[in-house]
């Protein structure tokens, strides 16, 4: 379902004109402008069937997050601590040869009804487990950070493919006129493993591009207003200029009727001067109660940054935003989910960071009412290794890993797949990134196999040629 | 199509034995069936074809020659005939037909394709059998049977021809068709503009524009489109056009987005050559395989930036090597075919091309042709006297270390007999008198009788031995240090470790002035009796503690060292000199005895010639062997080439992919090739058949496989496919570029798909057109011919104001009844901006110019920060060709105006608008600076405020204002000054769309 020149359309379904009406379709389907009501049977929306969630918040742990040490319990480690059982030959993306076996130095503790077993570092995540899916075998192609990075977020090893926030953008355009419909938050220590390479749009049209929403600035959306020395271009200045520009834009237009690039920027002309008045709001978390703050661990340096990024993505999902990623941890060696060196030392003081803030935004999503239409995915980039490293560190193992859903269209207390005794492979009920990207598209109303695009040749998708909907967490 | 009919009549063949088979098994071919109906041929078309193609014809057709169980669905008879089953389809009977059935997975034994079919799919395939599947495909395919793939033969011109700019002929005929009045020709202004943006990416100056307008002359366009060509900024705007074909950038891109410092060569060499008009068959040849078709031309290697213009995944190379390697390869045979031939060869890495004939053997065969080269900084000499020197010193230094008696071939041999004959080798030494003789780590030392020091005891694991001598003292113009043998030591020495061998990390020479601060003194060379392979004496003198000259085998024997200083050490009364022995390697490679001693005569005699070399010596010239002469002129040349190369200048360094480059992991070196096989599925882990460098075996009448002799370079893999490309008969090559430079003028191409030309990219508007132009460079080579036969067409001269009749008819403008109006791309706006406001830099060339501030990062990556980037400073009024562009941090002022992700080939920019487009382009600083400098140059005009707006207008917008435009900018002057005046300038679509 290759999208095709919006003009040839309107031109056909307006007879020759260019009017409101064509127009207003041409704003909606390039993603300008907020769709209209929906139609009642399909009342969250959908591109190719009704949608279960009209919006995302992904939380994106970087580095490859432990599953043994977090979700996946292995009493086999236990066992089989320190024993040589790991592969001879140093595997492709392993940064050194393949350790002893190591057991998590962490004690686990059966939660929820479900009686799910989750670690001593995530206390607060382990309350909300009900309420949530896990993909216990998930497993990606690669197990070098870059490559995986970009496999989870654009269905490709390689650089240059759009990533699963801009297709959502593309497929299923605006909510709202005044936010934009996908904001990435990243780590304000440092961009993740590929830069804003993640939050590419890819071969897709620019408008489907992360913005980067930077909360350590004055203004966190760049170049919403500008910079202080130039006075010129603030208040009664900017906008008197604004509405120059428009007039003058609408100068040119009619003198150069049927151009639908020319009435496309006189409509972004407006939205611009809508989201100037929106988004300092939504940036503004004095509205917010001191109970709120608290809860998320915005009191607490410790989990301060992402709580507060977690509630950002709330009031942004509130607003209207369809898509919102959350980064936990920068690139590096250190203050990220990367934990070669030691996973007693490293990995509690990131899960610390996150898990508070994570439990929060389930629970007041659900306050709310937004976890019915709001689907929360946790997810990393690959797992690591059952084998030490550096003594007491794990190494990059695509082999397998956990991912959690939460939220509107998920089987809430469900679980899919196994790994192997060690944790080593997926075992049962594999996931590949192509068929989490597949069901999270479902879920959103679309089918992951018609949402193309044309370039070089092929009709693109996110699943490439793969991916299968996890019907079994589909609720 | 050559080379078709033997394939066709194979085919015949096995159309007839089928046949007959068909007829024994079932009730006989199945029937045609009544004419099918325009409705089901039109639901064939739209629906079941791509369908087909799609999910299929990977495994049977005749376009990937894979025809599984015998069965081709790519015309009526293939599934009427069937496969091994017998016929794939009964008209009319979706139960009773095998196809239906194998996409139902109803059949264990018959499930295709493997992967079940969407229902919808399904249900596609049952309602066109159901309705009896009409098939309108009923002319036999063949594996080139496809447009881009015919010969290319120059079409005749149109019978309008006579009066007309050819192209006019093509696309006249055409649009009389079409039933199209095309529109009128553009006023001088609108043309002006557009033509200098469309060749400079810059806009006219008004005085330029002015003149144009006043100019009376009939060849007046003719004059201008000439003039642009003759200027050098023309290279500035096509290179740019040319790099987003290429994804070439100045960082990796991945997790690593690490800098090329030396990526720019390429850069300005694109530049040069499309300012030379360099012919397009010579710049192919030059950046696939500049080394092997030019080697002598310096400047020219920087074209093979070309093989370096992609991402490099850092992280993967080093843990992940053999699928970073073969994904690496990927990309270049991607851009190779993709930018110089519009195919997606890359799409038959997994399987053969679903779509187009291109098989899993030729994609490998492709790979194989960069199967010996890696990605990194390779050296260049940009003057080719330079170079030529460099060469042959290196050659000569090679020699005298691995082959000396082929020196006595060359003419250099000459200068040993010059060296002899003034007396050199022979050097008259003197102790130096040692005033101390130190151990960093207190090793006992002891001076014998002949001067000699000995070193006794349990040796450490380093040492560094410290020698003094005290001034006044002759000038020094070389110093010997003689290695020694002594019972006391190992196998004799003259070393201390187990077998007698040693490492000298350092040979450190000070000056310590009575009174004033101590100085280093360079040494210009060394050289020394014997080597040890890989541990080398320049290694004493490079710098480089990691490093050290060895003797290993030759222990148990005497050897020595020369070193000479820059300039002749001197040394007054009161002045100390400095001798540190450093020999930090390990494991005891110490310095077991040693005699140092210093001359001060003529520098040049001073060599530390091999024992056989002395040996030689000391035979009269023309008594030696050639053994004995072989040896001498090593001795000689060896540090004579050292020498030379030393006093070079500095070679260019230039970021591309050879068999041999220098990156963040050190030296890599590909050499010999990897061997290349087919992967089944495309996974490294399922190797099949070996497969040697070769290209598309759908070019029938040209080799597809590479003959290439056992000997051959790595370079001639690549000089074969150059070869390939540019041939004259190539189908692809000629077509391609043809088509770019159509779109690089008229925003989109003959072709709308640059990079695909197969069965899933567009069809040529103007097939004959294309073919014509694609002859025209074919035969002269000339871009700039093709640029002027279109920058001076009427087309080309059209009003971009559709008449309202011909946009109901060709609403897209395939048929350039008018100009398509097009809004600036990002390196456009960012040069137009800088002009308007007076500040545009015209220096060309040379490294790139960041336009962020940077500190390190928490890895290799650097943060980038465009905001603080000083807006003033030296450079930061270049073109946009000539800064930084960083693969994953973009700028956002770029990124806002489409500037694409160079992760992937990206021949086609978009043009979107969005609400925050809207807003960068209001508020980026970038734009915001530049206003507040036109304002500033506009306030220091003459006349009044209304003169001051008119002429930032004209300035801007390059026409005067019209009343109401006036009437509003001086009202927002009045309030908001000038400043205000000139950011709405550059924000209106008057600025940023081109008529």
């Amino acid at each position: 379902m290759a999208r095709t020149i919006p003009r040839r359309d309107l031109l056909t379904t307006a007879g020759g004109g260019f009017g409101a009406v064509a127009l207003a379709h041409l704003l909606v389907r390039e993603g300008w402008a907020a769709a209209p009501a929906p139609d009642p049977a399909w009342p969250l929306g959908g591109l190719h069937h009704p949608a279960r969630a009209r919006r995302v918040i992904q939380l994106f742990m970087n580095g490859g997050a432990s599953p043994m040490d977090t979700f996946d319990f292995k009493p086999a480690l236990e066992k089989h601590h320190g024993e040589a059982l790991g592969p001879k030959e140093k595997p492709e993306g392993f940064t050194t040869p393949a350790g002893t076996v190591m057991k998590s130095p962490f004690p686990f503790a059966r939660h929820g009804a479900t009686g799910r077993l989750v670690s001593s570092v995530f206390p607060c995540q382990a309350r909300e487990v009900d309420r949530m899916a896990f993909l216990m075998a998930m497993k990606t192609t690669t197990n070098v950070h870059g490559p995986a990075s970009y496999m989870m977020n654009t269905g490709f090893m390689l650089p240059g493919f759009p990533c699963l926030g801009a297709w959502v953008s593309y497929g299923l355009g605006r909510i709202v006129d005044d936010l934009p419909d996908f904001v990435v938050l990243p780590d304000p220590r440092g961009l993740p493993y590929n830069q804003k390479g993640n939050f590419s749009p890819g071969f897709l049209p620019a408008r489907h591009q992360g913005t980067v929403v930077d909360l350590g600035r004055t203004e966190p959306i760049p170049d919403v207003f500008a910079a202080a020395p130039y006075p010129f271009a603030h208040g009664a200045a900017d906008h008197d200029t604004l509405a120059l520009i428009q007039r003058q834009n609408r100068r040119h237009a009619a003198l150069r009727p049927h151009d639908s690039h020319l009435e496309a920027r006189i409509a972004a002309g407006e939205l611009a001067a809508r989201l100037q008045l929106t988004a300092p709001s939504t940036f503004d978390l004095a509205t917010e109660s001191a109970a709120t703050n608290s809860a998320y661990g915005l009191d607490r340096p410790e989990t301060a940054d992402f709580a507060k990024r977690c509630l950002i993505a709330r009031r942004l999902i509130e607003r209207g935003t369809r898509f919102v990623q959350v980064w936990s941890g920068p690139q590096g060696a250190v203050n990220n989910w990367d934990n070669h060196g030691s996973i007693p030392k490293e990995l509690p003081p990131i899960a610390l960071s996150v898990d508070q803030p994570i439990a929060a935004l389930l629970a007041d999503l659900a306050a709310r009412g937004l976890l019915a239409d709001t689907l929360v995915v946790w997810t990393t980039e690959f797992g690591r290794t059952p084998f030490a490293q550096n003594n007491q560190g794990r190494d990059h193992n695509g082999g397998t890993f956990v991912t959690w859903l939460a939220g509107a269209g998920v089987k809430a207390g469900a679980t899919h797949g196994e790994s192997d005794d060690l944790g080593y492979q997926t075992a049962t009920g594999t996931t590949t990134v192509h068929d989490l990207q597949a069901t999270i598209l479902h879920l959103l109303g679309i089918d992951h196999t018609r949402l193309t695009f044309r370039t070089a040749g092929v009709d693109r998708r996110l699943t490439d040629v793969h991916g299968h909907v996890v019907s079994e967490v589909v609720g | 199509m050559r080379g078709a009919p033997g394939h066709r009549s194979r085919r015949l063949a096995v159309a007839l034995v089928m046949s007959a088979a068909g007829s024994l098994v079932a009730a006989g071919p199945a029937s045609a069936g009544p004419p099918a109906s325009p409705d089901d041929i039109a639901f064939f078309r739209a629906q079941v074809e791509p369908l087909l193609a799609r999910r299929c014809l990977a495994c049977h057709s005749h376009a990937t020659e894979r025809m599984e169980s015998g069965l081709a669905l790519d015309w009526k008879s293939g599934w009427e005939q069937g496969g091994d089953r017998g016929s794939a389809i009964r008209p009319g009977d979706p139960d009773g037909s095998l196809l239906v059935a194998a996409v139902r997975h109803a059949d264990p034994d018959l499930r295709m394709p493997a992967e079940p079919l969407p229902a919808a799919e399904v249900a596609t395939l049952v309602e066109w059998v159901r309705r009896g599947a009409p098939d309108p495909r009923v002319a036999a395919p063949t594996a080139g049977d496809w447009w881009s793939l015919r010969p290319l033969e120059r079409p005749p011109l149109p019978t309008n021809a006579a009066r007309a700019n050819p192209l006019d002929a093509f696309l006249d005929a055409r649009l009389a068709e079409a039933g199209i009045t095309p529109a009128a020709e553009a006023d001088r202004r609108t043309f002006i503009r557009r033509v200098t943006f469309d060749l400079h990416g810059l806009p006219p100056t008004p005085e330029a524009v002015e003149a144009f307008v006043a100019d009376t002359g009939s060849d007046a366009h003719e004059r201008l489109v000439d003039a642009l060509l003759a200027a050098p900024r023309l290279g500035e705007r096509f290179a740019r056009h040319w790099f987003d074909c290429i994804h070439f950038a100045d960082s990796h891109g991945f997790e690593h987005d690490v800098f090329r410092p030396h990526a720019w060569p390429y850069r300005d060499w694109v530049i040069d050559a499309f300012n030379a008009d360099l012919p397009w068959a010579t710049f192919v040849r030059a950046q696939l395989a500049a080394d092997c078709f030019f080697p002598d031309d310096g400047p020219v290697q920087a074209a093979l930036g070309f093989l370096g213009a992609g991402t490099y995944d850092h992280s993967a190379a080093v843990t992940a090597p053999r699928s970073f390697e073969n994904l690496d390869r990927d990309d270049l045979v991607t851009q190779t075919m993709g930018a110089l031939a519009s195919t997606t060869a890359n799409c038959a890495r997994c399987h053969a091309h679903k779509f187009d004939p291109v098989t899993q053997d030729d994609y490998y065969a492709l790979q194989a042709v960069f199967a010996g080269i890696g990605k990194g900084d390779i050296e260049w000499d940009a003057d080719p006297a330079v170079a030529a020197l460099r060469r042959k010193w290196r050659r000569i230094a090679d020699l005298a270390a691995t082959a000396p008696a082929a020196l006595l071939a060359l003419p250099e041999a000459a200068l040993v007999a010059d060296w002899e004959a003034t007396g050199q080798g022979r050097a008259v030494w003197h102790p130096l008198a040692l005033a101390t003789f130190t151990s960093a780590f207190a090793t006992e030392l002891t001076r014998l009788d002949d001067g000699s020091i000995l070193a006794r005891g349990t040796p450490p694991e380093r040492e560094v031995v410290t020698l003094t001598a005290a001034g006044p003292l002759a000038p020094i113009t070389a110093l010997r240090l003689d290695l020694l043998t002594d019972d006391s030591l190992p196998h004799q020495g003259p070393g201390r470790a187990p077998n007698g061998n040693l490492h000298l990390s350092e040979f450190d020479v000070r000056v310590f002035p009575a009174g004033a601060a101590p100085r280093a003194a360079p040494l210009a060379r060394a050289s020394a009796d014997f080597e040890q392979s890989g541990w080398t004496i320049a290694h004493a003198i490079d710098g480089d503690p990691a490093t050290a000259w060895g003797i290993h085998p030759e222990e148990g024997s005497p050897h020595h060292a020369v070193f000479v200083p820059a300039a002749p050490i001197v040394l007054a009364a009161g002045d100390t000199l400095t001798i540190a022995l450093r020999q930090v390697h390990g494991g005891a490679h110490l310095i077991g005895r040693f005699r140092l001693s210093a001359t001060g005569g003529d520098p040049d005699a001073a060599v530390a010639l091999s024992a056989a070399a002395a040996a030689a010596l000391a035979v009269p010239a023309a008594d030696r062997t050639p053994d004995q002469a072989a040896a001498l002129a090593a001795a000689v040349l060896g540090p004579r080439a050292r020498g030379e190369l030393a006093r070079l200048p500095a070679p260019q360094k230039l970021y591309a992919a050879a068999a041999t480059a220098v990156n963040e992991r050190g030296t890599v070196r590909i050499d010999p090739p990897r061997e290349i096989h087919v992967l089944h599925r495309g996974d490294i882990d399922q190797p099949r058949a070996v497969v040697g460098p070769g290209a598309l075996s759908a070019v029938t009448w040209l080799p597809s496989r590479f003959d290439l002799s056992s000997g051959a370079p790595e370079s001639a893999r690549r000089a074969a496919l150059a070869d390939w490309l540019t041939a004259p008969t190539h189908p692809l090559t000629w077509r391609s570029i043809a088509n770019r430079v159509w779109q690089w003028h008229f925003g989109r191409g003959l072709c709308d798909t640059p990079d695909d030309f197969g069965r899933m990219g567009g069809l040529p508007s103007h097939p004959e057109l294309l073919d014509w132009l694609a002859c025209e460079i074919r035969d002269t080579g000339s871009l700039k011919s093709l640029h002027r036969l279109i920058c001076t067409s009427r087309a080309y001269r059209r009003a971009a104001h559709a008449p309202p009749e011909a946009l109901a008819i060709d609403p897209d403008a395939r048929l350039l009844g008018w100009m398509p109006r097009h809004r600036l791309d990002a390196e456009s706006f960012h040069d137009a901006v800088l002009l308007t406001a007076g500040r545009l830099d015209d220096t060309r060339g040379g490294p790139a110019i960041p336009h962020f501030t940077q500190r390190p990062g928490a890895q290799l990556t650097p943060i980038l920060d465009y905001d603080a980037f000083d807006l003033d400073s030296p450079g930061a009024g270049r073109r946009a060709i000539y800064r930084v562009v960083w693969r994953g941090i973009p700028d956002p002022l770029f990124d806002a105006l489409d500037f694409p992700d160079l992760g992937l080939l990206a021949p086609t920019r978009g043009s979107s608008s969005s609400a925050l487009q809207a807003l960068v382009l209001a508020n980026n600083r970038f734009v915001l600076h530049n206003a507040r400098a036109l304002a500033t140059r506009a306030a220091a005009e003459p006349g009044t405020p209304a003169d001051r707006i008119a002429w930032m207008v004209r300035r801007a917008w390059l026409r005067p204002p019209s009343a109401p435009e006036a009437a509003d900018l001086t009202a927002l002057a009045d309030r908001h000054g000038l400043e205000a005046v000139a950011r709405a300038l550059f924000n209106a679509d008057d600025f940023l769309f081109i008529d």
